[in-house]
C-alpha cells in the first residue's frame, strides 16, 4: 500500500517529468508547428507562445509541404533511398545470412578462426577505411552510380555474427530430414532456415534500413550530383538553396523523419531488444 | 571422408560471397591504410610515391590543423560523456520510478534518436540562429542573445549539447533495461532493514548497474570520437576550426585533398584510439555477459 505522502510524491514526479519532457522536446514541437507557417509568421511568432502553436487550418496550411513535393526533387530522393535500402536488405540478408549459416552449421576448414576474425572486424571503425573505399570506387569509375554506393555496404561483420548466433541454436534433425527429402542446401537455407529465423531477419533488415536512411558520409562521397542522391544528401541540397524558405526547410526535415518513425513504431520490439542486448546501432 | 570434403566445399560456397566482399572492402582497405600511412601517396600523382617511414606520424602531430582537430575531439568527448551519460542514467532512474505515463516518457525522450544526425543538425541551425527560438526563450529569462554556433568559443559546446540531446534517449533505454533486470528481492530486503532511498541507490542500484554504466559511458565516448556529420552540416568545421574533428580532418585530407598517405596516418591514429576503447569495453563488460548467460542456462 502506498502512503498518502508517497502518492503525492509520485504525482509531483509525474508533473516534473512532463514539464521536463516538454522542454526537452521544444525543438521538435517548434519544428512541427512552424513547418506549416510562412516565414513572416515564423518571425512574428518567435517571441510568444504562438511559436509552438500551428497556424489555423486554412487553404494554404500545407503550402510548404506542397512546394517541397512539387518544386524540388525531394520525392525522387526519398524513393531513391527506399530503393537502396531494399537492395541492401535483400543482398545483406543473403550474403551475411549465408556466411552466418556457414559459420554456425557447416564444418569447413578454419571455421573457428574465421569466426574469430569476423568478431575482430566488428571493432574496426568504418571511418578508418572510408578513404580507401572512396579511392577504390573512384578508380573503377563507379562514382555517382548505384553499384558504387551499394557494393561496399553489403557485407557487415556485425550482421554475420548476429545471424551466426541465431543459426547455431537451430535444431539439426530438421536438416537431416530435409536431406532425406533430397532438399539442396541452398533451397534448405531459403525455405527452412530463413523462415525459421524471422526475428533475426527482421532485426537485420530494420537496422539496415535505418543505417541506409540515416547515413551521411558515404552517400555524400559517392553521389556528387543529380538524380541519385539519398534523402539525407538531398536534404542538404534543398536547404542550401537560397530559394528555400525556413518553413519549407522545416517541412523537409519533418517529412524525412516520418518513414523512420513508422519503422520505429512497427518494429519497436526488435529495435529495443537490439538496443538493450547489443547497445550498438551502427553495427 | 567424402562427406567431410563436400562439407568444406559447401562451407566455402556459403561463406564465399561474404569472403570476397570482406577481402575487397575490409581486409584490403585495412592493409592499404596501414601501408599508405608510411608513404607520401598523393592520389592525383601516384607515380611520385615514396616510402617515408614514420615521417607522417611526426608530421600530423606538428600540423596545427590536426592538433586542433585532435584537441577538439577530446574536448567534445569531455563535454558530451558526462552530459549524455549522467543524463540518460538520471532519466532512466526517474522513469523507472514513475507510476503514470511511463510509455509517453519513454517515447518522448527517445524521439530525437529517431531523427538522423543530418536532420537534427539542420533543425538546430535554426534553433541556434541569432534570431532563433532558443535566443527568444532565453530572452524571456533575461539572458541576452548568444551567438552559439557562430562563435569560436561556443560552437563546440553548442554542438555537444545538441548531440547529447539527440542521443540521450538511446542510453536511457539501455539503462531502463538494466534497471528492470535488478532482482526486486534486493530492494525488499533493504526495505525490511529500513534503508533510505539514497542507501538503496548507493548500495543496490549503482553496484548492479556498474557493468552497464561502463558499457554506456564507453559507447558514448566512441560515438563522440567518430563525430563528423554535425560540424559538416552546421559549421563546416568553423568558426576558425573550432569544430574541426579528427574524422573531419581524415575526410578532408583523404577525399578532398587526395593526400591518401597523410589521411591514412590520421586514420590509423584514430583507429588505435577507438579500438583501445572498444577492447576496454569488451573486457569490462564480459563479466556481465557471462553472468547473463549463466542466468539463462539456469532458467532452462
Amino acid at each position: 500500500m502506498l502512503t498518502k505522502k508517497q502518492k503525492r510524491n509520485n504525482w509531483i514526479l509525474v508533473i516534473v517529468l512532463i514539464a521536463a519532457s516538454l522542454f526537452f522536446l521544444f525543438p521538435v514541437l517548434w519544428m512541427l508547428a512552424n513547418s506549416f507557417k510562412q516565414d513572416a509568421a515564423i518571425t512574428r511568432d518567435m517571441n510568444s507562445i504562438r511559436a509552438f502553436v500551428p497556424p489555423a487550418l486554412k487553404g494554404n496550411f500545407f503550402d510548404n509541404y506542397v512546394k517541397i513535393l512539387t518544386d524540388t526533387s525531394f520525392v525522387r530522393y526519398m524513393l531513391n533511398t527506399l530503393f537502396y535500402a531494399a537492395v541492401l536488405i535483400i543482398l545483406g540478408v543473403i550474403v551475411n545470412g549465408l556466411a552466418g549459416y556457414a559459420l554456425a552449421k557447416i564444418k569447413f576448414p578454419f571455421r573457428e578462426r574465421w569466426l574469430m576474425i569476423i568478431m575482430l572486424l566488428m571493432i574496426v571503425p568504418m571511418e578508418t577505411i572510408i578513404t580507401i573505399h572512396f579511392l577504390f570506387i573512384a578508380k573503377v569509375g563507379l562514382l555517382n552510380t548505384v553499384i558504387g554506393y551499394v557494393l561496399p555496404m553489403i557485407v557487415n561483420p556485425f550482421n554475420i555474427f548476429l545471424f551466426r548466433q541465431v543459426f547455431v541454436s537451430l535444431p539439426d534433425d530438421v536438416y537431416e530430414a530435409a536431406q532425406l527429402d533430397h532438399c539442396s542446401p541452398i533451397k534448405y537455407f531459403f525455405t527452412m532456415v530463413l523462415p525459421m529465423s524471422k526475428s533475426v531477419v527482421a532485426t537485420v533488415s530494420v537496422f539496415t534500413f535505418l543505417n541506409v536512411w540515416n547515413d551521411y558520409l558515404w552517400p555524400s562521397l559517392v553521389f556528387t550530383s543529380g538524380d541519385l542522391l539519398t534523402a539525407q544528401i538531398g536534404l542538404n541540397a534543398i536547404t542550401s538553396n537560397d530559394n528555400t524558405t525556413m518553413g519549407q526547410k522545416l517541412a523537409v526535415i519533418t517529412m524525412i523523419t516520418i518513414p523512420v518513425i513508422i519503422i520505429y513504431s512497427l518494429f519497436s520490439k526488435q529495435i529495443v531488444e537490439g538496443v538493450v542486448s547489443t547497445g550498438s546501432k551502427e553495427g | 571422408m567424402m562427406r567431410k570434403k563436400s562439407q568444406s566445399l559447401l562451407g566455402m560456397a556459403f561463406f564465399g560471397p561474404a569472403l570476397v566482399l570482406l577481402t575487397i572492402f575490409l581486409f584490403l582497405p585495412m592493409i592499404l591504410t596501414l601501408v599508405f600511412s608510411f608513404t607520401d601517396f598523393f592520389a592525383l600523382n601516384p607515380g611520385l610515391t615514396h616510402f617515408v617511414g614514420l615521417d607522417n606520424f611526426f608530421q600530423i602531430f606538428q600540423d596545427e590543423e590536426f592538433r586542433r582537430a585532435f584537441l577538439n575531439t577530446l574536448c567534445f568527448v569531455l563535454i558530451i560523456v558526462p552530459l549524455q551519460g549522467l543524463g540518460s542514467l538520471g532519466l532512466a532512474l526517474l522513469i523507472n520510478k514513475v507510476t503514470h505515463c511511463k510509455k509517453y516518457f519513454k517515447v518522448a525522450f527517445f524521439l530525437p534518436v529517431v531523427m538522423s544526425l543530418a536532420v537534427v543538425s539542420t533543425l538546430w541551425i535554426q534553433i541556434y540562429s541569432p534570431e532563433g527560438i532558443l535566443n527568444a526563450i532565453l530572452e524571456n529569462f533575461g539572458i541576452s542573445a548568444q551567438p552559439f554556433i557562430n562563435s569560436a568559443s561556443q560552437a563546440l559546446p553548442s554542438i555537444a549539447v545538441m548531440s547529447a540531446w539527440q542521443g540521450v534517449g538511446y542510453q536511457m533505454i539501455i539503462f531502463l533495461g538494466g534497471l528492470q533486470g535488478i532482482n526486486p528481492a534486493l530492494y525488499e530486503a533493504a526495505d525490511m532493514d529500513h534503508a533510505t532511498p539514497w542507501q538503496k541507490f548507493k548500495d543496490i542500484t549503482l553496484p548492479e548497474l556498474k557493468p552497464l554504466c561502463i558499457f554506456v559511458f564507453i559507447t558514448i565516448t566512441i560515438g563522440a570520437f567518430r563525430m563528423l556529420v554535425q560540424p559538416m552540416v552546421m559549421t563546416g568545421g568553423g568558426p576558425s576550426h573550432s569544430t574541426y574533428t579528427m574524422v573531419y580532418d581524415i575526410y578532408e585530407t583523404g577525399t578532398v585533398n587526395w593526400e591518401i598517405g597523410l589521411a591514412s596516418t590520421m586514420a590509423i591514429v584514430f583507429a588505435v584510439f577507438v579500438m583501445i576503447l572498444t577492447v576496454i569495453q569488451t573486457i569490462a563488460t564480459r563479466d556481465k555477459e557471462e553472468k547473463d548467460v549463466d542466468k539463462k542456462t539456469k532458467k532452462k
